[in-house]
């Protein structure tokens, strides 16, 4: 009896500090193309970025390999 | 009865089992998707904001318009008008369910979709997750094993 006490105080503890997967039919607001990485407009998160990295002389700072100008 | 309780308050602490091969469908869920016994039915799980689901439900129909197999479609999206739009615009005529209170889908629990799941009398016989090139062709191919 009293081990069934603890286990389902345990059980009630540890369901109410756990995390609540995301089903897959719970994720049509993350499948929105606001979601994606850049934002909604990618070419202009891409321009930026270029205009960035050109004033800054840092080509290939966000984790694309390779350096220079920046001009191209 | 603060035994009953307490393993009532256990058991209900795990989470709900989803539904997998060699699984019986629920009485509940088999009435709310009106099927019958001696039937074999393909029910797809789709969303009009899933792009594998665009992709392959034009063989579905495709399918279902060769009279192979009794196919449903159950759609989860949040809005029906939403799930309707996407339907009329792929021009799906198998029967479609909306699954606005999501009871079917949470029933069956998917791991991701697409989601096709094959019953025959009332049991889950084969599970289909993601989408697949030629499913028309894995359609037809799966009916033929199960005949």
């Amino acid at each position: 009896m009293k081990t069934l006490i603890c286990l389902s105080l345990c059980c009630s503890l540890f369901s109410g500090c756990s995390f609540k997967n995301v089903k897959p039919w719970e994720k049509e607001s993350l499948a929105k193309p606001i979601m994606q990485f850049g934002g909604i407009h990618g070419a202009v998160s891409k321009y930026e970025s270029h205009v960035y990295f050109s004033k800054e002389a840092a080509r290939g700072g966000a984790g694309v390999g390779g350096g220079g100008c920046g001009c191209n | 009865m603060i035994k009953k309780t307490l393993s009532t308050l256990l058991l209900s602490s795990f989470a709900v089992m989803a539904l997998e091969t060699g699984d019986a469908v629920p009485q509940a869920i088999q009435d709310e998707l009106k099927l019958e016994n001696n039937q074999t039915y393909v029910i797809d799980f789709f969303a009009s904001w899933c792009k594998s689901c665009k992709k392959e439900l034009p063989l579905v129909e495709k399918v279902a318009q060769e009279n192979v197999t009794h196919i449903i479609g159950v759609n989860v999206d949040k809005k029906e008008e939403d799930g309707k739009k996407f339907v009329a615009d792929l021009g799906l005529t198998f029967p479609i369910i909306y699954d606005n209170d999501k009871k079917l889908v949470e029933a069956f629990d998917p791991m991701g979709f697409p989601a096709i799941y094959y019953v025959k009398d009332g049991k889950v016989v084969n599970v289909i997750f993601g989408a697949v090139n030629d499913i028309d062709e894995q359609i037809k191919k799966d009916m033929q094993e199960l005949k």
